[in-house]
């Protein structure tokens, strides 16, 4: 691959030069993985040039305030992107009584501040075809401010972001009309079968953990005061370990005069950095049926806890991932393409400051919930007892590696790239060695960490459908506990 | 290396906020006619060392026959499932482990193949397009397989989900004219009556090198990629042209209405349709600009007034024409907040109609929609993939796609006028069809 235009040029100084390694097997016919549901002629013409790219680096500064500050220029096009990550102010640390108060905390920012109303500020970012999002997750440790705009409005749009980061004005009848938006949609996510899957599989996998949350509830939503979301801005909306990035058509001294301009009064709190715990060890696996009335299909999610991001098992693991549940994996290859049980299947992993989770998920008619289950779980046990063979994982690292050099391509995926690396204080050249780092795992490494995250002692079942005719199915596969859709203990 | 879209992408950014009265540089591409009939279009980018392939075949659900709805889409699935000198699945395998990525959707007007790659790969993706239009593998192993897929595609999208059913309940009911009058995924009774001699012939009918456009955006030159395409494409032979296509829809007299219970569902939620010309016609600019009026955005009338400040609907009030190349659909959708009647909200939303026919448009609004249509386009030219699905498609629908780069100046040039007067036309009541989607009692315990 060569490298790409104008952002190479501008950054060769300081950008490093990535040799997809990927391309390792230069001449190598790409054979078959040995798995039904994928035929390989290998008659198609595959290039197998030597692919190098350009990895470009932001350029960073710490300010007094305690904000880190990173710019990625990218001049070729007029636009620039921001992005300010929060730690602290995410609904990790939500009081339990109040779930969720992070999350509506963010969001009336953007209702009205001291000067202008939540109509106006509409007005003003949608004539400029602006975006401007603030947002705290609800079981994350970070809140965000994000947007972007055409060079031309980008003071306007970043007066507004300023405006919303330390002026919001709380105004209580806006509160009272997003509290009864917000109602209707905990009544509306209830219809859907994988928010009712996903929710049940946090609670299993996190217990009371705080990364268990997956929603705020009528109790929660109820109980948040305008007094409470106030004090909640005024203590963790702070800067003392914040990260402020920029990306597009900006560089650094622009950046820190915008930054100095307009943020200029959000101070240091003094706060410590916050700080999170493991989640408690998970229990025996169990079998847990969210019995939703009339469903003709099982959603299903088999999984567990997984790792910290910081574990060097997650690039072993990235690796595994890709073969059993990634694009076109094992999982896509056995339960659709050989066995057209549902219309998608894959499987993925989380990772933060504390123990993530590991899930592989599908969606299958009710009649076949038994035979899918179990194929599902012997591809994964497969993975446990033998290695994978070598041309299968081959083709899983340069699927990721030349999937990593093509999202390189975008100023706002790379600087994403980086902003982990921050969060996460991962080693300065993580990104660089990245590529090297998933072509060197081997076989062996990729068994290794199946056993240790996918052992069948280690996988709970969620699911989510018509109790009455897979209820005996699941009671097969291990204890099971029923639960209704809002997620009450069913006898 | 030369970088020549990157200046014309800004000046058309500055031109989108009127600080530029320079105008739109043009999508330069070539546009060529194989012997086979195969029309190529090519378009050169070399801002990025990528490349996207389009090829839109000239068929979609609007050209099943009764008894076999649901079939261009599940054909669409076949051919992925191998050709000569390509496996079953090797086509999507190849493309993902050389880090792109690709995918098949069809719509009522077309089937639509893509692959995005580094530029390195040209050859591979040309290779898997052509090997597939010239000699698709069909089987009827590969067929029970992909019926089944498809089957569970419907029970996640429609049978499992709330309101699914409602969308193929108002197109059955808005239209008489069969082509339009089903859905795009089928009916699970059609699926399975679909046969290996129904896809045969489909392939042959359908799936010939006249009835399709092939385009190539990117990091590429222009005269090895149309010598390379010869190589792949030319001995491809072409077929009799496909039956012709009645598109006739009986105008509408009066309003159509019908409500229909959910299992799945919670709350009520209202559709509306309104009958509007082809997407072709020069009246979608100005309906596009309505669109944006009554719902772009928070500051939209439909927002503000319905959603914010009378509470009467959860989540927003959706409002858009629907690109249709035949007779069109101008939907309008919304759920009713807890507690809140239906009726009202419906009253609501017909007030706000009535006002943007009767009112003055402000200048604001106008500015508002002209920025967000070309905005939306500009960012989408910034996509080779983008770029060459709008080249193929508008080569399809219009045989002009140098549309491209005419259709942001349309949308500016439309007036406040023009904005009410196909509000005043199209937006009556004699045209429209309602479904009212009501939760069956007892649904789900709680929660209401």
């Amino acid at each position: 691959m060569r490298p790409r235009g104008n952002l190479s040029v501008a950054l060769a100084a300081i950008g490093a030069t990535v040799v997809l390694t990927a391309a390792i097997h230069a001449g190598r016919q790409q054979e078959p993985p040995p798995a039904a549901g994928l035929v390989v002629k290998g008659k198609a013409p595959v290039s197998n040039e030597i692919l190098k790219v350009t990895l470009p680096k932001p350029q960073e500064a710490d300010l007094p305030n305690g904000l880190h500050l990173m710019v990625l220029e990218d001049h070729g096009l007029p636009r620039i992107s921001f992005q300010i990550v929060i730690p602290g102010a995410g609904g990790y640390y939500d009081d339990p009584g109040l779930t969720g108060i992070s999350s509506y905390t963010a969001q009336m920012m953007r209702e009205g501040t001291k000067t202008r109303t939540t109509l106006q500020m509409s007005r003003e970012l949608e004539t400029m075809a602006a975006g401007l999002n603030v947002s705290s997750s609800i079981a994350g440790q970070t809140a965000s401010v994000s947007g972007g705009a055409l060079t031309e409005n980008f003071d306007r749009l970043f007066e507004l972001a300023a405006d919303v980061l330390l002026n919001p004005a709380f105004p209580e009848d806006e509160w009272n009309r997003l509290r009864t938006r917000a109602r209707a949609s905990l009544i509306q996510q209830r219809t859907q079968p994988g928010f009712l899957a996903s929710e049940m599989f946090s609670k299993v996998v996190y217990g009371s953990h705080p990364a268990g949350r997956n929603s705020a509830t009528p109790v929660t939503l109820d109980a948040i005061r305008r007094d409470a979301m106030i004090e909640l801005h005024r203590t963790r909306f702070v800067p003392d370990h914040a990260v402020i990035a920029f990306a597009g058509d900006i560089t650094l001294e622009e950046a820190r005069k915008k930054v100095e301009a307009k943020l200029g009064a959000w101070k240091k709190a003094g706060t410590a950095k916050p700080g999170v715990e493991e989640p408690p060890a998970l229990g025996p696996a169990k079998v847990y049926l969210v019995a939703r009335p009339n469903s003709v299909q099982t959603n299903i999610v088999v999984g567990t806890q997984s790792m910290t991001r910081s574990n060097p098992d997650y690039i072993p693991l990235t690796v595994a991932n890709r073969v059993l549940g990634g694009t076109m994996g094992r999982l896509f290859r056995h339960l659709r393409e050989e066995k057209g049980y549902t219309y998608g299947v894959g499987s993925g992993f989380s990772a933060t400051h504390h123990t993530g989770s590991w899930q592989a998920s599908t969606a299958v008619r009710t009649a076949v919930t038994d035979p899918a289950l179990t194929d599902l779980l012997k591809d994964v046990e497969d993975m446990c007892e033998m290695p994978v063979p070598d041309n299968e994982l081959m083709d899983a690292k340069r699927a990721i590696v030349a999937g990593f050099a093509l999202s390189l391509e975008t100023p706002e995926q790379v600087l994403g790239y980086y902003m982990q690396s921050w969060v996460y204080g991962l080693p300065k050249d993580y990104w660089e060695t990245y590529p090297a780092r998933i072509s060197e795992v081997t076989p062996a490494q990729a068994q290794a960490v199946a056993k240790k995250y996918w052992n069948p002692e280690r996988l709970h079942i969620v699911a989510v459908g018509d109790a009455e005719k897979i209820k005996d199915v699941l009671a097969k596969k291990g204890t099971l506990e029923v639960f209704d859709t809002d997620g009450n203990p069913v006898k | 290396m030369t970088a020549s879209v990157r200046p014309f992408i800004a000046v058309s950014l500055a031109a989108v906020l009127g600080l530029a009265a320079a105008p739109v540089r043009k999508i330069e591409f070539t546009d060529t006619k194989l012997k086979n009939g195969l029309r190529v279009i090519i378009s050169e980018d070399h801002s990025a060392p990528v490349f996207a392939v389009s090829v839109t075949y000239n068929v979609g659900s609007r050209d099943e026959r009764k008894g076999r709805t649901g079939f261009a889409h599940l054909f669409e699935h076949m051919m992925f499932k191998g050709s000569e000198n390509v496996g079953a699945g090797e086509h999507p395998h190849l493309i993902f482990a050389n880090g792109g990525s690709m995918n098949g959707t069809t719509n009522k007007d077309r089937t639509l193949y893509y692959e995005i790659l580094p530029a390195n790969q040209l050859d591979l993706a040309l290779f898997l397009e052509a090997d597939r239009m010239r000699s698709l593998d069909i089987t009827a192993g590969n067929l029970e397989n992909q019926r089944q897929a498809v089957k569970e595609e419907r029970r996640l999208r429609v049978d499992n989900q709330p309101y699914g059913r409602t969308f193929e309940v108002l197109e059955t009911l808005a239209y008489e004219n069969f082509a339009y009058k089903h859905s795009v995924i089928g009916s699970m009774e059609d699926l399975d009556a679909a046969t290996v001699e129904d896809v045969a012939s489909f392939f042959k009918t359908y799936y010939a090198p006249n009835n399709a456009v092939l385009a190539i955006v990117g990091d590429v030159d222009t005269k090895t990629t149309l010598a390379s395409v010869r190589k792949y494409f030319e001995t491809i032979p072409s077929q009799p042209a496909a039956p012709p296509l009645d598109m006739t829809e009986p105008p509408q007299k009066e309003e159509r209405r019908t409500t229909i219970e959910d299992s799945l569902a919670r709350l009520p939620r209202l559709s509306m349709a309104y009958k509007i010309p082809p997407a072709s016609s020069p009246e979608q600019d100005a309906l596009r600009v309505l669109s944006t009026v009554l719902s772009g955005g928070r500051s939209s009338r439909f927002y503000e007034a319905v959603v914010r400040q009378k509470e009467l609907a959860s989540g927003g009030v959706s409002a858009f024409p629907d690109g249709a190349r035949g007779p069109g659909l101008f939907n309008i959708a919304a759920t009713a907040a807890p507690g809140k009647a239906i009726a009202d909200l419906e009253a609501a939303i017909e007030a706000e109609i009535e006002r943007v026919k009767a009112e003055p448009i402000e200048d604001w609004e106008m500015e508002k929609a002209r920025t967000a249509a070309r905005s939306s386009l500009v960012s989408s030219l910034g996509s080779s993939l983008s770029r060459a699905v709008l080249l193929g498609q508008y080569a399809l629908f219009d045989d002009n796609p140098n549309k491209i780069n005419t259709r942001a100046d349309a949308i500016a040039k439309v007036t406040a006028s023009d904005v009410q007067r196909v509000a005043r036309q199209y937006l009556v009541k004699t045209g429209r069809t309602v479904v009212i989607t009501v939760p069956r009692a007892p649904a789900a315990k709680g929660g209401q």
